[in-house]
């Protein structure tokens, strides 16, 4: 029942999160890039388990032998795009080079007013869409998020921008989706991140850069019950100042067949998964899933 | 009685395979007890909604403890059914 990999997996790079947020904000985000790259030096030296973790990752996605300079790039993106978060959320999209691409597909959906979920994933930014609220302001998103990160997040969040806290809809509770169900019933956009499984989530098992690989079942439930159309959402850093954002139609919505439902949920599971893929090898190092992401006994890590 | 109705509602609508004379009224639904989760609860609502012809929603401060056991959610339905 615990959130184990919130927890653990993630205590490297949320040291890191935390350092470069701190340095940022004091002094600057020139000083804060400048500074990212013997910050990533020092961390990609000094923690073997995230060194591993970038390893065993690259190994799967890129043709060559994987060496330091790799992880280095790896490690680096990741540092890259957590100082631009803070300008993304403190609403300075103007600093950054936005390419859209398939943002009709997304107002389309939205245009009868009857809600839709964006589906994104940890390939690249999901703090992109804070973009979207700049140039559609009618547009309102929501994110469904776990508590313990809604929580460690909230408290950067509020300093920069307290709007944005009231953005988030945490999980976990037994009455989480009826304000899901509330949204979606005002036409509002609920933003969920797909590819990260807790251990007590409902699982489908998909193919995943050819292997067997558990996703969260509940993004796919949760539209299938509401039958709501679902978009998918990459933010992909290009480096610098450079983003691209993808939006794909995956469904307008489908019913949740009582007999079939599990092979459903796994017939679209598996086609987020294969976009995703699609993107990954596109942009392998914005990959933020700093561990064992294809661990057969869960998902858990070490 | 309602009890034993909501938890036929429970197991019909959640494929559940238990039986409905199984569940303790007293025992908690979710995360313990039964083991339901949002997601569970969602669909739980839709079929509330459908059978007895009102709405959960997300601002009930009592959410909690309606959830809180097949006894409480009974005792809930029985005071807001239209149907």
């Amino acid at each position: 029942m615990s959130r184990h990999w919130l927890k653990q997996s993630e205590r490297g790079s949320l040291f890191l999160i935390r350092l470069i947020t701190r340095i940022t904000l004091l002094l600057g985000r020139p000083a804060g890039r400048l500074l990212l790259y013997p910050i990533t030096l020092y961390f990609v030296l000094f923690s073997r388990k995230a060194r591993n973790a970038s390893r065993n990752y690259l190994k799967r996605v890129l043709p060559q032998p994987i060496g330091l300079r790799h992880i280095f790039r790896h490690y680096h993106t990741f540092a890259a795009t957590i100082l631009d978060r803070i300008y993304l959320l403190s609403g300075r999209q103007d600093y950054f080079n936005i390419d859209i691409r398939g943002e009709t597909r997304l107002l389309e959906q939205l245009k009868d007013g009857r809600g839709c979920m964006l589906l994104g994933s940890h390939l690249g930014s999901f703090e992109l869409l804070r973009s979207l609220a700049a140039t559609h302001p009618d547009i309102s998103v929501k994110a469904l998020m776990y508590e313990e990160n809604a929580e460690k997040i909230n408290q950067v969040i509020q300093a920069l921008n307290p709007e944005i806290a009231d953005m988030i809809i945490p999980i976990g509770r037994p009455d989480s989706l009826f304000e899901v169900q509330e949204a979606v019933e005002r036409g509002e956009v609920i933003g969920i991140l797909g590819d990260r499984i807790a251990l007590d989530d409902k699982q489908v098992k998909v193919r995943f850069f050819d292997q067997t690989c558990r996703f969260p079942a509940g993004p796919m439930l949760i539209a299938g019950l509401l039958k709501i159309p679902v978009v998918l959402f990459f933010g992909i850093h290009q480096g610098g100042r450079d983003y691209t954002i993808h939006f794909e139609l995956l469904t307008e919505g489908f019913h949740l067949d009582r007999e079939e439902r599990w092979q459903q949920i796994t017939e679209w599971t598996q086609r987020y998964a294969n976009r995703l893929e699609h993107h990954t090898r596109q942009a392998p190092y914005n990959w933020f899933n700093f561990y064992d992401f294809w661990d057969e006994t869960g998902n858990t890590p070490k | 009685m309602l009890e034993n109705e909501v938890a036929t509602l429970i197991i019909e609508t959640l494929n559940l395979r238990v039986d409905p004379s199984s569940i303790d009224p007293q025992a908690p639904l979710f995360t313990e007890g039964l083991g339901l989760d949002s997601i569970d609860a969602l669909e739980l609502a839709m079929s509330i909604s459908k059978k007895y012809g009102f709405q959960l929603r997300s601002n009930d401060e009592n959410n909690a403890n309606i959830f809180a056991s097949l006894s409480s959610l009974s005792k809930h339905i029985e005071s807001c059914r239209t149907t």
